[in-house]
Protein backbone atom coordinates (compact mmCIF):
# COMPACT_ATOMS: atom_id res chain seq x y z
CA UNK A 1 0.00 0.00 0.00
CA UNK A 2 2.86 1.98 1.15
CA UNK A 3 5.32 1.89 -2.12
CA UNK A 4 1.93 1.84 -4.04
CA UNK A 5 1.27 5.49 -2.96
CA UNK A 6 4.93 6.42 -3.41
CA UNK A 7 4.87 5.38 -6.70
CA UNK A 8 1.76 7.64 -7.13
CA UNK A 9 3.47 10.26 -5.80
CA UNK A 10 6.04 9.87 -8.28
CA UNK A 11 3.99 9.74 -11.42
CA UNK A 12 3.94 13.36 -12.02
CA UNK A 13 7.56 13.70 -11.84
CA UNK A 14 8.18 11.41 -14.64
CA UNK A 15 5.15 12.70 -16.34
CA UNK A 16 7.31 15.81 -17.27
CA UNK A 17 10.94 14.00 -16.69
CA UNK A 18 10.38 11.37 -19.33
CA UNK A 19 9.38 13.82 -22.25
CA UNK A 20 12.13 15.90 -21.92
CA UNK A 21 14.64 13.03 -21.68
CA UNK A 22 12.83 12.07 -24.78
CA UNK A 23 13.24 15.37 -26.57
CA UNK A 24 17.09 15.53 -25.61
CA UNK A 25 17.53 11.88 -27.18
CA UNK A 26 15.01 12.44 -30.25
CA UNK A 27 18.18 14.35 -32.26
CA UNK A 28 20.36 11.16 -31.88
CA UNK A 29 17.09 8.91 -33.06
CA UNK A 30 16.98 11.03 -36.20
CA UNK A 31 20.44 10.73 -37.07
CA UNK A 32 19.49 6.96 -36.82
CA UNK A 33 16.26 7.44 -38.72
CA UNK A 34 17.79 9.88 -41.95
CA UNK A 35 20.70 7.70 -41.79
CA UNK A 36 18.72 4.48 -42.28
CA UNK A 37 16.31 5.59 -45.53
CA UNK A 38 16.33 6.80 -48.85
CA UNK A 39 16.78 10.21 -50.39
CA UNK A 40 12.64 9.50 -51.33
CA UNK A 41 11.81 9.12 -47.98
CA UNK A 42 13.94 11.87 -46.04
CA UNK A 43 12.80 14.32 -48.55
CA UNK A 44 8.99 13.73 -48.09
CA UNK A 45 6.67 15.91 -45.81
CA UNK A 46 5.59 15.10 -43.42
CA UNK A 47 8.59 12.99 -42.45
CA UNK A 48 9.21 9.09 -41.95
CA UNK A 49 9.47 8.26 -38.03
CA UNK A 50 10.95 5.34 -37.90
CA UNK A 51 14.21 3.94 -39.49
CA UNK A 52 13.12 2.33 -42.78
CA UNK A 53 16.31 0.16 -42.39
CA UNK A 54 18.76 0.80 -45.48
CA UNK A 55 21.64 -0.16 -43.93
CA UNK A 56 23.63 -0.23 -47.14
CA UNK A 57 23.72 3.57 -47.13
CA UNK A 58 26.69 2.74 -44.60
CA UNK A 59 28.57 0.96 -47.10
CA UNK A 60 27.97 4.14 -49.51
CA UNK A 61 29.43 6.23 -47.09
CA UNK A 62 32.78 4.75 -46.87
CA UNK A 63 32.93 4.40 -50.66
CA UNK A 64 32.36 0.22 -50.89
CA UNK A 65 28.70 0.88 -52.74
CA UNK A 66 28.02 3.53 -55.37
CA UNK A 67 26.20 7.25 -53.62
CA UNK A 68 22.59 6.25 -54.40
CA UNK A 69 21.93 9.68 -55.61
CA UNK A 70 24.83 10.23 -58.30
CA UNK A 71 25.86 6.37 -58.69
CA UNK A 72 29.55 7.51 -58.15
CA UNK A 73 31.46 5.67 -55.38
CA UNK A 74 32.51 8.38 -52.92
CA UNK A 75 36.31 8.58 -51.65
CA UNK A 76 36.21 10.00 -48.22
CA UNK A 77 39.27 8.69 -46.14
CA UNK A 78 37.51 7.71 -43.06
CA UNK A 79 39.84 5.14 -42.22
CA UNK A 80 42.14 8.25 -42.68
CA UNK A 81 40.47 10.53 -40.42
CA UNK A 82 39.91 7.88 -37.49
CA UNK A 83 43.27 6.95 -37.37
CA UNK A 84 44.29 10.98 -37.36
CA UNK A 85 41.84 11.43 -34.38
CA UNK A 86 43.04 8.24 -32.27
CA UNK A 87 46.51 9.32 -32.85
CA UNK A 88 45.70 12.78 -31.73
CA UNK A 89 43.47 12.13 -28.81
CA UNK A 90 45.66 9.09 -27.45
CA UNK A 91 48.89 11.22 -27.31
CA UNK A 92 47.43 14.10 -26.35
CA UNK A 93 45.65 12.33 -23.41
CA UNK A 94 49.12 10.65 -22.38
CA UNK A 95 50.76 14.33 -22.46
CA UNK A 96 48.47 15.87 -20.44
CA UNK A 97 48.58 12.75 -17.53
CA UNK A 98 52.22 13.65 -17.85
CA UNK A 99 52.36 16.86 -17.67
CA UNK A 100 49.51 16.96 -14.65
CA UNK A 101 50.73 14.33 -12.22
CA UNK A 102 54.33 15.90 -11.97
CA UNK A 103 53.33 19.46 -11.68
CA UNK A 104 50.48 18.61 -9.24
CA UNK A 105 52.81 16.67 -7.63
CA UNK A 106 55.66 19.15 -7.05
CA UNK A 107 52.90 21.83 -6.13
CA UNK A 108 51.44 19.94 -3.46
CA UNK A 109 54.27 17.67 -1.80
CA UNK A 110 57.82 19.56 -3.07
CA UNK A 111 59.04 22.64 -1.30
CA UNK A 112 60.76 25.31 -3.90
CA UNK A 113 60.53 28.87 -3.48
CA UNK A 114 58.22 30.95 -5.38
CA UNK A 115 55.13 27.98 -5.03
CA UNK A 116 52.44 29.79 -4.36
CA UNK A 117 52.81 32.63 -6.93
CA UNK A 118 53.24 30.06 -9.33
CA UNK A 119 50.81 28.27 -8.68
CA UNK A 120 48.52 31.65 -8.41
CA UNK A 121 49.62 32.25 -11.92
CA UNK A 122 48.36 28.47 -13.52
CA UNK A 123 45.00 29.17 -11.84
CA UNK A 124 44.74 33.10 -13.89
CA UNK A 125 45.37 31.35 -17.25
CA UNK A 126 42.47 29.51 -16.24
CA UNK A 127 40.58 32.47 -17.36
CA UNK A 128 41.91 32.90 -20.90
CA UNK A 129 39.65 30.99 -23.21
CA UNK A 130 41.03 29.36 -26.37
CA UNK A 131 39.25 31.55 -28.53
CA UNK A 132 40.93 34.48 -27.38
CA UNK A 133 44.31 33.15 -28.30
CA UNK A 134 43.55 31.49 -31.91
CA UNK A 135 45.25 34.10 -33.52
CA UNK A 136 48.62 34.33 -32.00
CA UNK A 137 48.47 30.48 -31.44
CA UNK A 138 48.24 30.32 -35.24
CA UNK A 139 51.35 32.37 -35.77
CA UNK A 140 53.53 30.45 -33.22
CA UNK A 141 52.78 27.08 -34.93
CA UNK A 142 53.60 28.71 -38.80
CA UNK A 143 56.85 29.91 -37.30
CA UNK A 144 57.32 26.30 -35.51
CA UNK A 145 56.41 25.24 -39.05
CA UNK A 146 53.90 22.80 -37.57
CA UNK A 147 50.89 23.86 -39.79
CA UNK A 148 49.03 20.81 -40.89
CA UNK A 149 50.89 18.02 -38.86
CA UNK A 150 49.95 16.32 -35.37
CA UNK A 151 51.61 17.95 -33.03
CA UNK A 152 49.95 21.01 -34.31
CA UNK A 153 46.78 19.47 -32.75
CA UNK A 154 48.62 17.72 -29.61
CA UNK A 155 51.54 19.98 -28.45
CA UNK A 156 49.13 23.20 -27.54
CA UNK A 157 46.68 20.98 -25.38
CA UNK A 158 49.41 19.21 -23.18
CA UNK A 159 48.99 20.91 -20.69
CA UNK A 160 45.81 21.28 -18.95
CA UNK A 161 44.98 23.87 -15.56
CA UNK A 162 42.06 21.50 -14.30
CA UNK A 163 44.52 18.56 -14.86
CA UNK A 164 47.17 20.09 -12.77
CA UNK A 165 44.85 21.51 -9.75
CA UNK A 166 42.90 17.76 -9.84
CA UNK A 167 46.04 16.39 -9.61
CA UNK A 168 47.40 18.67 -6.63
CA UNK A 169 43.84 17.99 -5.15
CA UNK A 170 44.52 14.47 -4.84
CA UNK A 171 48.03 14.43 -3.69
CA UNK A 172 47.94 17.27 -1.05
CA UNK A 173 45.33 14.48 0.54
CA UNK A 174 47.71 11.75 0.65
CA UNK A 175 48.86 10.79 4.38
CA UNK A 176 51.97 12.15 5.42
CA UNK A 177 52.93 9.37 6.69
CA UNK A 178 53.34 7.33 3.21
CA UNK A 179 56.09 10.17 2.63
CA UNK A 180 58.02 9.75 5.85
CA UNK A 181 58.11 5.94 5.76
CA UNK A 182 59.30 6.08 1.87
CA UNK A 183 62.06 8.33 2.82
CA UNK A 184 63.72 6.49 5.45
CA UNK A 185 63.88 3.50 3.21
CA UNK A 186 65.82 6.66 0.96
CA UNK A 187 63.05 6.92 -1.53
CA UNK A 188 63.46 10.39 -3.67
CA UNK A 189 60.61 12.07 -4.61
CA UNK A 190 60.92 10.77 -8.23
CA UNK A 191 60.66 7.33 -7.30
CA UNK A 192 57.68 7.58 -4.74
CA UNK A 193 55.84 9.39 -7.15
CA UNK A 194 56.45 7.01 -9.78
CA UNK A 195 55.70 3.66 -7.01
CA UNK A 196 53.67 4.61 -4.77
CA UNK A 197 52.03 8.48 -5.10
CA UNK A 198 51.15 7.83 -9.32
CA UNK A 199 49.64 4.19 -8.40
CA UNK A 200 47.12 5.66 -5.88
CA UNK A 201 46.37 8.58 -7.62
CA UNK A 202 44.19 6.32 -10.30
CA UNK A 203 40.97 7.86 -10.05
CA UNK A 204 41.72 11.78 -10.65
CA UNK A 205 43.71 10.32 -13.56
CA UNK A 206 41.07 8.62 -15.04
CA UNK A 207 38.63 12.06 -14.50
CA UNK A 208 41.09 14.04 -16.75
CA UNK A 209 41.58 11.35 -19.28
CA UNK A 210 38.05 11.11 -20.04
CA UNK A 211 37.66 14.86 -20.17
CA UNK A 212 40.85 15.24 -22.31
CA UNK A 213 40.14 12.20 -24.58
CA UNK A 214 36.33 13.37 -25.30
CA UNK A 215 37.32 17.34 -25.62
CA UNK A 216 40.19 15.78 -28.08
CA UNK A 217 37.59 13.59 -29.54
CA UNK A 218 35.30 16.43 -30.37
CA UNK A 219 37.90 19.46 -31.47
CA UNK A 220 37.20 21.26 -34.30
CA UNK A 221 37.69 24.43 -34.45
CA UNK A 222 41.75 24.10 -34.18
CA UNK A 223 41.91 21.34 -36.44
CA UNK A 224 39.72 23.08 -38.51
CA UNK A 225 42.59 26.05 -38.37
CA UNK A 226 45.62 24.11 -38.33
CA UNK A 227 45.11 21.18 -40.61
CA UNK A 228 44.84 21.53 -44.40
CA UNK A 229 45.38 18.23 -45.93
CA UNK A 230 43.55 14.56 -45.59
CA UNK A 231 46.85 13.70 -43.74
CA UNK A 232 46.10 15.03 -40.26
CA UNK A 233 42.65 16.23 -40.45
CA UNK A 234 40.53 14.28 -37.66
CA UNK A 235 37.00 12.90 -38.49
CA UNK A 236 34.78 16.05 -36.95
CA UNK A 237 36.78 17.99 -39.49
CA UNK A 238 36.43 15.84 -42.03
CA UNK A 239 32.76 15.19 -41.51
CA UNK A 240 32.18 18.81 -42.05
CA UNK A 241 34.02 19.16 -45.00
CA UNK A 242 32.18 15.93 -46.10
CA UNK A 243 29.16 18.18 -45.36
CA UNK A 244 29.71 20.63 -47.62
CA UNK A 245 31.58 19.27 -50.68
CA UNK A 246 28.50 17.06 -51.43
CA UNK A 247 25.39 18.65 -50.80
CA UNK A 248 23.64 15.90 -52.28
CA UNK A 249 22.84 13.17 -50.54
CA UNK A 250 21.43 13.95 -46.61
CA UNK A 251 21.29 10.29 -45.99
CA UNK A 252 25.19 9.60 -46.45
CA UNK A 253 25.96 12.79 -44.32
CA UNK A 254 23.49 11.42 -41.44
CA UNK A 255 25.50 7.86 -41.83
CA UNK A 256 28.70 9.75 -41.59
CA UNK A 257 27.36 11.85 -38.21
CA UNK A 258 26.61 8.74 -36.73
CA UNK A 259 29.60 6.88 -37.40
CA UNK A 260 31.46 9.55 -36.49
CA UNK A 261 29.14 9.89 -32.66
CA UNK A 262 28.95 6.09 -31.92
CA UNK A 263 32.66 5.63 -30.63
CA UNK A 264 32.20 8.86 -27.98
CA UNK A 265 28.75 8.38 -27.49
CA UNK A 266 29.62 3.97 -26.54
CA UNK A 267 32.66 5.39 -24.50
CA UNK A 268 30.35 8.32 -22.59
CA UNK A 269 28.18 5.47 -21.59
CA UNK A 270 30.58 2.66 -20.76
CA UNK A 271 32.24 5.47 -18.72
CA UNK A 272 29.35 8.07 -17.70
CA UNK A 273 29.35 7.27 -13.76
CA UNK A 274 33.02 8.82 -13.81
CA UNK A 275 32.11 11.74 -16.95
CA UNK A 276 29.01 12.83 -14.58
CA UNK A 277 31.07 12.56 -11.86
CA UNK A 278 33.67 14.80 -12.63
CA UNK A 279 31.42 17.17 -13.87
CA UNK A 280 29.43 17.26 -10.85
CA UNK A 281 32.74 17.54 -8.75
CA UNK A 282 34.48 20.65 -11.15
CA UNK A 283 30.76 22.59 -9.69
CA UNK A 284 31.18 21.54 -5.99
CA UNK A 285 34.62 23.42 -6.34
CA UNK A 286 33.91 26.19 -7.74
CA UNK B 1 75.01 -3.83 4.10
CA UNK B 2 71.14 -3.33 5.56
CA UNK B 3 72.16 -0.16 6.90
CA UNK B 4 73.88 1.85 4.26
CA UNK B 5 71.09 0.39 2.19
CA UNK B 6 68.36 2.27 4.71
CA UNK B 7 70.88 5.75 4.53
CA UNK B 8 68.51 8.62 3.15
CA UNK B 9 69.87 9.07 -0.15
CA UNK B 10 69.90 12.94 0.09
CA UNK B 11 70.66 13.62 -3.70
CA UNK B 12 67.89 12.11 -5.26
CA UNK B 13 65.41 13.39 -2.48
CA UNK B 14 66.65 17.04 -3.88
CA UNK B 15 65.41 17.12 -7.26
CA UNK B 16 63.72 19.92 -7.34
CA UNK B 17 60.39 20.96 -7.79
CA UNK B 18 60.83 23.16 -10.28
CA UNK B 19 62.07 20.34 -12.87
CA UNK B 20 58.37 18.47 -12.74
CA UNK B 21 56.52 21.84 -13.00
CA UNK B 22 58.86 22.91 -15.94
CA UNK B 23 56.87 20.47 -18.55
CA UNK B 24 53.69 21.56 -18.02
CA UNK B 25 54.93 25.56 -17.60
CA UNK B 26 56.48 25.18 -20.56
CA UNK B 27 53.54 24.50 -22.04
CA UNK B 28 50.88 26.95 -20.39
CA UNK B 29 53.67 29.39 -20.91
CA UNK B 30 54.01 29.52 -25.10
CA UNK B 31 50.84 28.71 -25.92
CA UNK B 32 48.40 30.17 -23.16
CA UNK B 33 50.50 33.11 -21.60
CA UNK B 34 52.65 34.38 -23.85
CA UNK B 35 49.46 34.31 -26.55
CA UNK B 36 46.87 36.10 -24.08
CA UNK B 37 49.65 39.08 -23.66
CA UNK B 38 50.61 39.10 -27.12
CA UNK B 39 47.05 39.65 -28.82
CA UNK B 40 47.56 42.87 -27.24
CA UNK B 41 50.65 44.06 -29.00
CA UNK B 42 49.31 41.97 -32.53
CA UNK B 43 46.09 44.52 -31.61
CA UNK B 44 48.38 47.60 -32.55
CA UNK B 45 49.73 46.26 -35.91
CA UNK B 46 48.60 45.44 -39.34
CA UNK B 47 49.84 41.67 -39.81
CA UNK B 48 49.17 39.88 -42.61
CA UNK B 49 48.60 36.16 -41.97
CA UNK B 50 49.35 34.79 -45.56
CA UNK B 51 52.43 36.83 -45.97
CA UNK B 52 53.34 37.56 -42.48
CA UNK B 53 53.97 41.07 -43.23
CA UNK B 54 53.37 43.29 -40.36
CA UNK B 55 53.75 46.97 -39.41
CA UNK B 56 52.93 49.10 -36.84
CA UNK B 57 49.25 51.48 -37.31
CA UNK B 58 48.80 52.61 -33.26
CA UNK B 59 45.30 52.07 -32.93
CA UNK B 60 43.94 51.97 -36.23
CA UNK B 61 42.38 48.84 -35.71
CA UNK B 62 40.64 49.92 -32.93
CA UNK B 63 39.58 52.82 -34.38
CA UNK B 64 37.89 50.78 -37.25
CA UNK B 65 36.16 48.43 -34.83
CA UNK B 66 34.80 50.39 -32.53
CA UNK B 67 33.80 53.47 -34.57
CA UNK B 68 33.21 52.09 -38.16
CA UNK B 69 32.80 48.26 -38.05
CA UNK B 70 29.13 47.57 -38.45
CA UNK B 71 29.42 44.49 -39.04
CA UNK B 72 31.18 44.48 -35.38
CA UNK B 73 28.29 46.22 -33.55
CA UNK B 74 25.96 44.18 -35.54
CA UNK B 75 27.96 40.77 -33.86
CA UNK B 76 28.20 42.71 -29.80
CA UNK B 77 24.52 42.81 -30.65
CA UNK B 78 23.74 39.24 -31.81
CA UNK B 79 26.04 37.93 -29.36
CA UNK B 80 24.29 39.58 -26.52
CA UNK B 81 21.13 38.19 -27.97
CA UNK B 82 22.65 34.59 -28.17
CA UNK B 83 23.55 34.98 -24.41
CA UNK B 84 20.34 36.38 -22.91
CA UNK B 85 18.59 33.96 -25.59
CA UNK B 86 20.50 30.71 -24.43
CA UNK B 87 21.97 31.27 -20.63
CA UNK B 88 18.53 32.25 -18.51
CA UNK B 89 16.70 29.37 -20.59
CA UNK B 90 19.42 26.34 -20.08
CA UNK B 91 20.10 27.35 -16.13
CA UNK B 92 16.20 27.77 -15.59
CA UNK B 93 15.82 24.07 -17.41
CA UNK B 94 18.68 22.48 -15.98
CA UNK B 95 17.71 23.52 -12.27
CA UNK B 96 13.93 22.34 -12.83
CA UNK B 97 15.35 19.30 -14.02
CA UNK B 98 17.34 18.86 -11.83
CA UNK B 99 14.63 19.48 -8.90
CA UNK B 100 13.00 16.72 -10.42
CA UNK B 101 15.79 14.21 -10.43
CA UNK B 102 16.56 14.99 -6.70
CA UNK B 103 15.10 12.44 -5.14
CA UNK B 104 15.42 8.18 -5.03
CA UNK B 105 13.31 7.31 -7.57
CA UNK B 106 13.38 4.13 -10.06
CA UNK B 107 15.34 5.23 -13.81
CA UNK B 108 16.98 8.20 -12.00
CA UNK B 109 20.39 7.54 -13.73
CA UNK B 110 19.19 6.48 -16.91
CA UNK B 111 17.10 9.77 -17.23
CA UNK B 112 19.92 11.83 -15.83
CA UNK B 113 22.61 10.35 -18.44
CA UNK B 114 20.16 11.10 -21.40
CA UNK B 115 19.47 14.54 -20.53
CA UNK B 116 23.41 14.69 -20.34
CA UNK B 117 24.25 12.99 -23.45
CA UNK B 118 24.31 15.99 -26.00
CA UNK B 119 27.12 17.88 -23.64
CA UNK B 120 29.60 15.71 -24.53
CA UNK B 121 28.83 14.43 -28.05
CA UNK B 122 30.67 16.40 -30.68
CA UNK B 123 29.32 19.51 -32.16
CA UNK B 124 30.01 18.59 -35.62
CA UNK B 125 27.43 15.90 -35.89
CA UNK B 126 25.00 17.01 -33.71
CA UNK B 127 24.75 20.18 -35.54
CA UNK B 128 24.62 18.38 -39.01
CA UNK B 129 21.48 16.32 -37.38
CA UNK B 130 19.75 19.85 -36.25
CA UNK B 131 20.12 21.16 -39.31
CA UNK B 132 17.99 18.64 -40.75
CA UNK B 133 15.47 19.20 -38.58
CA UNK B 134 15.67 22.74 -39.35
CA UNK B 135 15.27 22.01 -42.69
CA UNK B 136 12.19 24.66 -44.48
CA UNK B 137 10.31 21.67 -46.49
CA UNK B 138 11.06 18.53 -44.94
CA UNK B 139 12.39 18.97 -41.54
CA UNK B 140 10.83 17.59 -38.36
CA UNK B 141 10.48 20.84 -36.51
CA UNK B 142 8.29 22.42 -39.53
CA UNK B 143 6.42 19.31 -39.60
CA UNK B 144 5.34 19.87 -36.10
CA UNK B 145 4.49 23.13 -36.51
CA UNK B 146 2.54 22.23 -39.50
CA UNK B 147 0.53 19.69 -37.52
CA UNK B 148 0.22 22.21 -34.97
CA UNK B 149 -1.34 25.05 -37.69
CA UNK B 150 1.40 26.95 -37.97
CA UNK B 151 3.44 28.17 -40.80
CA UNK B 152 6.86 26.82 -41.70
CA UNK B 153 9.62 28.78 -40.84
CA UNK B 154 12.80 28.92 -42.69
CA UNK B 155 14.83 28.63 -39.87
CA UNK B 156 18.54 28.65 -41.10
CA UNK B 157 17.74 31.02 -43.96
CA UNK B 158 16.04 33.79 -42.58
CA UNK B 159 17.44 36.46 -40.25
CA UNK B 160 14.76 36.08 -37.86
CA UNK B 161 14.91 32.63 -37.14
CA UNK B 162 18.32 31.59 -37.43
CA UNK B 163 19.65 33.19 -33.71
CA UNK B 164 16.25 31.63 -32.20
CA UNK B 165 17.77 27.90 -33.84
CA UNK B 166 21.07 28.01 -32.76
CA UNK B 167 19.99 29.03 -29.78
CA UNK B 168 17.60 26.66 -29.10
CA UNK B 169 20.52 24.13 -30.34
CA UNK B 170 22.51 25.59 -27.63
CA UNK B 171 19.95 25.05 -24.81
CA UNK B 172 19.56 21.28 -26.07
CA UNK B 173 23.60 20.94 -25.94
CA UNK B 174 23.72 22.78 -22.85
CA UNK B 175 21.14 21.77 -20.19
CA UNK B 176 22.49 18.55 -19.30
CA UNK B 177 25.75 20.40 -17.59
CA UNK B 178 23.78 22.76 -15.87
CA UNK B 179 21.28 20.14 -14.95
CA UNK B 180 24.53 17.92 -13.64
CA UNK B 181 26.15 21.15 -11.54
CA UNK B 182 22.52 21.46 -9.79
CA UNK B 183 22.02 17.94 -9.25
CA UNK B 184 25.32 17.72 -6.94
CA UNK B 185 24.65 21.26 -5.34
CA UNK B 186 21.27 19.82 -4.49
CA UNK B 187 23.06 16.88 -3.21
CA UNK B 188 25.43 19.14 -1.45
CA UNK B 189 22.76 20.73 0.53
CA UNK B 190 21.14 17.44 2.07
CA UNK B 191 17.16 17.22 2.75
CA UNK B 192 17.54 18.61 6.76
CA UNK B 193 16.22 21.90 6.10
CA UNK B 194 13.82 21.00 3.58
CA UNK B 195 12.56 18.29 5.95
CA UNK B 196 12.25 21.00 8.81
CA UNK B 197 10.29 23.58 6.30
CA UNK B 198 7.99 20.61 5.14
CA UNK B 199 7.34 19.67 9.35
CA UNK B 200 6.69 23.36 9.65
CA UNK B 201 3.75 23.42 7.03
CA UNK B 202 5.31 25.27 3.77
CA UNK B 203 3.99 24.12 0.55
CA UNK B 204 6.82 22.74 -1.95
CA UNK B 205 6.81 26.28 -4.03
CA UNK B 206 7.48 28.03 -0.38
CA UNK B 207 10.33 25.47 0.33
CA UNK B 208 11.75 26.12 -3.03
CA UNK B 209 11.59 29.61 -2.72
CA UNK B 210 12.91 30.28 0.61
CA UNK B 211 14.69 27.06 1.73
CA UNK B 212 16.36 25.72 -1.84
CA UNK B 213 17.07 28.74 -4.04
CA UNK B 214 18.76 30.93 -1.11
CA UNK B 215 21.10 27.68 0.16
CA UNK B 216 21.78 26.92 -3.95
CA UNK B 217 23.56 30.26 -4.87
CA UNK B 218 26.87 29.53 -4.44
CA UNK B 219 25.81 26.24 -7.18
CA UNK B 220 23.96 29.43 -9.39
CA UNK B 221 26.83 31.38 -9.21
CA UNK B 222 29.09 29.16 -10.47
CA UNK B 223 27.02 28.03 -13.55
CA UNK B 224 25.89 31.27 -14.16
CA UNK B 225 29.74 32.37 -14.54
CA UNK B 226 30.17 29.26 -16.65
CA UNK B 227 27.53 29.95 -18.89
CA UNK B 228 28.04 33.36 -19.50
CA UNK B 229 31.46 32.74 -20.49
CA UNK B 230 30.89 29.48 -22.84
CA UNK B 231 28.13 31.70 -24.76
CA UNK B 232 30.00 35.13 -25.05
CA UNK B 233 32.60 33.71 -26.54
CA UNK B 234 30.58 30.98 -29.12
CA UNK B 235 31.94 30.05 -32.17
CA UNK B 236 31.68 26.49 -33.00
CA UNK B 237 28.08 26.29 -33.91
CA UNK B 238 27.32 29.45 -35.66
CA UNK B 239 30.49 28.39 -37.75
CA UNK B 240 28.33 25.74 -38.30
CA UNK B 241 24.99 26.24 -38.69
CA UNK B 242 25.55 30.02 -40.26
CA UNK B 243 29.37 29.50 -41.97
CA UNK B 244 30.32 26.38 -42.30
CA UNK B 245 34.07 25.85 -44.21
CA UNK B 246 32.67 27.48 -47.50
CA UNK B 247 30.61 30.18 -46.15
CA UNK B 248 33.00 31.07 -44.44
CA UNK B 249 34.86 32.52 -47.21
CA UNK B 250 32.50 34.89 -47.96
CA UNK B 251 32.41 35.96 -44.53
CA UNK B 252 29.15 34.00 -43.72
CA UNK B 253 27.52 34.77 -40.67
CA UNK B 254 24.04 34.13 -41.59
CA UNK B 255 21.69 35.34 -43.49
CA UNK B 256 21.90 39.64 -43.03
CA UNK B 257 24.79 38.81 -40.61
CA UNK B 258 22.01 38.14 -38.08
CA UNK B 259 24.08 34.70 -36.76
CA UNK B 260 27.38 37.00 -36.91
CA UNK B 261 29.25 36.78 -33.17
CA UNK B 262 32.59 38.34 -31.94
CA UNK B 263 33.83 35.18 -31.65
CA UNK B 264 32.73 34.14 -35.07
CA UNK B 265 33.88 37.42 -36.42
CA UNK B 266 37.31 37.28 -34.89
CA UNK B 267 37.68 33.91 -36.17
CA UNK B 268 36.96 34.94 -40.18
CA UNK B 269 38.67 38.11 -40.05
CA UNK B 270 41.64 35.73 -38.99
CA UNK B 271 40.86 32.74 -41.08
CA UNK B 272 39.10 34.42 -43.73
CA UNK B 273 40.32 37.19 -44.38
CA UNK B 274 43.65 36.71 -43.11
CA UNK B 275 43.76 40.20 -40.94
CA UNK B 276 45.84 39.05 -37.71
CA UNK B 277 46.06 42.14 -36.31
CA UNK B 278 42.56 43.19 -36.76
CA UNK B 279 41.34 39.94 -35.41
CA UNK B 280 43.91 40.56 -32.36
CA UNK B 281 41.90 43.86 -31.96
CA UNK B 282 38.57 41.51 -31.57
CA UNK B 283 40.33 39.33 -29.59
CA UNK B 284 41.14 41.89 -27.14
CA UNK B 285 37.73 43.74 -27.32
CA UNK B 286 36.21 39.46 -26.20
CA UNK B 287 39.29 39.28 -23.73
CA UNK B 288 37.74 42.11 -21.78
CA UNK B 289 34.69 41.32 -22.01
CA UNK B 290 35.20 37.56 -20.38
CA UNK B 291 37.44 39.26 -17.92
CA UNK B 292 34.88 42.01 -16.83
CA UNK B 293 32.05 39.27 -16.36
CA UNK B 294 34.30 37.57 -14.19
CA UNK B 295 35.34 40.54 -12.26
CA UNK B 296 31.73 41.77 -11.85
CA UNK B 297 30.39 38.32 -10.63
CA UNK B 298 33.59 37.81 -8.35
CA UNK B 299 33.28 41.43 -6.94
CA UNK B 300 29.43 41.84 -6.59
CA UNK B 301 26.91 38.90 -6.96
CA UNK B 302 29.58 36.79 -4.86
CA UNK B 303 28.78 38.90 -2.15
CA UNK B 304 25.07 38.24 -1.83
CA UNK B 305 25.67 34.88 -2.40
CA UNK B 306 24.58 32.73 0.50
CA UNK B 307 27.28 30.06 2.40
CA UNK B 308 26.81 27.75 4.97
Amino acid sequence: MMTRRRAFGLLPRYLVLVPFAALFVFPFYWMLVISLGTLQSVFVFPPYLYPLGHFENYLSAVGLLPDPSTGQYLQIPWARYFLNTVIVAVSSTALVLVTSVLAGYAFASMPFPGKRVIFGLVLAIYMVPAEVTLVPNFIILADLHWIDSYQAQIVPFGASVFGIFLMRQFFLGLPHDLWEAAQLDGTGHLRFLWLIAAPLARPPMVTIALFHFVASWNAFLWPLIVTNSDNYRPVQVGLEAFSYADATNPVLHAAGSLMVTLPILIMFLLAQRQIVGGIAASGIRG
Amino acid sequence: MAIARRRPRRQEGQISGFLLISPAMLLLIVFVAIPALWIFWLSFQRWDLISGTSDYIATANYQRLLLRDEVFRKSVWQTVYYVVGTVPTSMALGLFLAVLLNRAMPLRDLLRTLIFTPYVMPIVSTALIFSFIYHPDVGVLNALLNGVGLPKINWLSSPRAVMPAIILYSVWQHTGYNTVIYLAGLANLGPELDEAARVDGARAWQRFWHVTWPLLSPTTYFVLLVNMIASFKVVQPILIFAGGVSGAVAGGGGPDKAAETIGYYLYVQAFSFFHAGYAAAISVVLFLIILAITGLQVGIISRRVFYR
